[in-house]
């Protein structure tokens, strides 16, 4: 199962969760995994989804980090 | 003329004013996920609008359950949620893809427990199942009459996504196709509710086929919504996960047509005012002693963390049949553990994270990379192994692996080319991203099951001294 993170295909495991999707690219990038929970997550159309989201229902996501 | 005109305009004032108005007022939640401590907030919310509108409407768009194991592992299993849905008033709810975690004979336990109604007009059980549903229902809100349907997304194997075998002698249809059979009820209603668990962009997608419906009651992607949205003249509405909000509709209905509907988001997490008869409820399933049940001795203490990161590991393998397995360091969460009694509690201690138990078959090879990759991404901790042990070099400048060889039980050395069966947790193995063949599949239990479930079997245990990694210089 495939998604985009910011422009990025990653494919991820049947019934990864969004979490899951940004820790592999994450891990792939070479960045620090802790930091996803601190991440907020849009959608396509620019919506806030949640890390427990299905990833498999989502084509395309994007993140920033929360602001404090 | 003007006597005329002026009599006309009279007409058409005392018409208006004769114009029957009444609104429609729905309290919606979804992909609730065993957020039970929500639930007085939840109560408090629902019986201040109740007190405005009384003929509200209580709805929740599916996934109820699967997120806490105070409910998911209550005696029969997700009953709180019920519970608490059935004394806050829900009239109704859909099944989301997380209802079939109960297995079909679960689940209608569940829907004959319920004071609600399971809607879903795309599952079709055996009637060997005895699972109560109706694929949609008519409410008297008022006077208004208000047509709910229920439907479920179908992932890529045609069937919702949950375990195949939790949905055997179910059969499902194609969700757009199935609610068209439904657009009678646009002449029998004031009102027609989709209650889906299709997730946003399908709700937007079918929403130009089905101009008859008022209002889209939407779950399963988590998107949150600024109240709702208008999309080819159906309001759609979804909010996150967990209770962190509900949405409050008002559909207003003039002489039996819909002119008007709108939709506000309630915070409903962290925030003050609570039912306290649900609080009370609430207690009695917190308290829950089936907790502190005793699952197994523990015949020795456990004195260091790779002990219990052993004893993981080697249930995770064992339980799910698995030849190798894997966990992340990070994921043991204490250090140590008396000898005595080792309880439901001091599992979900252990293993918090209602993680998924996950297995894939790799070559010794990809194992390797595997581990590595876990190894950097955790910390550079290096993770606890059963099925065979490990012995790794650090490079002293970077702390990164220099080298590893994994062993087999029997002391040989792990076969590179060989295909191993590896259970790992979901976590683990999205930090552990590499180019293989396999990428993994759920087993659709909850790690602590595992660790609970192997306690039970052992009895006894005894994880003295046993030791599973080696850092040699």
């Amino acid at each position: 199962m495939k998604l985009k993170i910011n422009r990025k295909t990653i494919e991820v495991f049947e019934g990864a969760q969004v979490r899951h999707a940004l820790l592999s690219y994450f891990a792939l990038k070479g960045l620090d995994v802790s930091q996803v929970e601190r991440l907020v997550v849009f959608d396509r159309w620019g919506h806030e989804i949640d890390l427990d989201a299905p990833a498999s229902a989502h084509e395309v996501i994007k993140y920033r980090t929360r602001r404090k | 003329m003007k006597k005329i005109l002026f009599s006309v305009v009279l007409m058409l004032v005392a018409l208006t004013a004769l114009a029957e108005r009444k609104e429609l007022h729905i309290l919606s939640a979804n992909d609730m996920h065993a957020a039970i401590e929500c639930f007085p907030r939840l109560g408090f919310i629902a019986d201040s609008l109740r007190t405005l509108y009384p003929d509200l409407l209580i709805l929740s768009a599916g996934d109820n359950r699967s997120g806490d194991p105070k409910n998911d592992m209550y005696e029969i299993p997700a009953y709180p949620m019920v519970s608490l849905m059935n004394i806050v008033g829900f009239h109704a709810t859909t099944l989301g893809n997380h209802e079939f975690d109960s297995g079909q004979e679960g689940l209608a336990k569940l829907i004959n427990m319920s004071a609600f109604s399971t809607l879903c007009s795309n599952v079709h059980p055996d009637p060997k199942w005895k699972i109560n549903l109706r694929p949609w229902q008519k409410f008297d809100c008022g006077g208004l009459t208000v047509g709910v349907i229920g439907v479920v997304q179908l992932g890529s194997m045609g069937i919702p996504e949950s375990l195949p075998a939790r949905m055997t002698d179910i059969s499902f249809t194609q969700p757009l196709e199935t609610i068209k059979q439904y657009e009678f009820l646009r002449k029998e209603c004031d009102v027609v509710v989709l209650l889906s668990h299709l997730g946003f962009p399908t709700d937007v997608e079918i929403s130009k086929d089905l101009p008859w419906v008022d209002i889209i009651v939407g779950g399963h992607t988590h998107t949150q919504l600024a109240g709702g949205e208008m999309h080819n003249g159906i309001l759609i509405t979804q909010n996150v996960n967990r209770l962190q909000r509900v949405t409050h509709s008002t559909i207003v209905v003039e002489d039996g047509k819909v002119v008007s509907k709108k939709a506000e988001n309630i915070a409903v997490r962290g925030e003050k005012n609570e039912n306290k008869a649900v609080a009370e409820l609430l207690k009695y399933f917190q308290n829950n002693p089936a907790f502190e049940r005793v699952l197994a001795q523990a015949d020795t203490p456990f004195l260091v963390k790779e002990e219990l990161g052993c004893m993981v590991t080697d249930a995770y393998m064992t339980e799910s049949g698995a030849e190798v397995s894997y966990q992340n360091a990070g994921g043991v969460r204490y250090e140590t553990h008396a000898a005595g009694d080792f309880t439901v509690n001091d599992v979900l201690m252990l293993d918090p994270f209602q993680n998924q138990m996950m297995l894939a078959d790799v070559t010794g090879k990809e194992l390797v990379e595997m581990i590595i990759a876990c190894y950097d991404n955790d910390g550079q901790r290096f993770p606890y192994v059963a099925g065979m042990t490990a012995e790794y070099s650090l490079d002293p400048a970077t702390n990164k692996i220099k080298k590893l060889t994994l062993y087999q039980l029997d002391g040989k050395k792990l076969n590179l080319k060989k295909t191993y069966r590896l259970a790992i947790n979901n976590y683990a193995l999205a930090v552990s991203p590499t180019n293989r063949k396999d990428q993994g599949r759920p087993t659709g239990e909850v790690t602590s099951d595992l660790i609970i479930r192997y306690l039970e079997h052992q009895g006894h245990v005894n994880y003295q001294d046993r030791r599973c990694l080696k850092v040699v210089k």
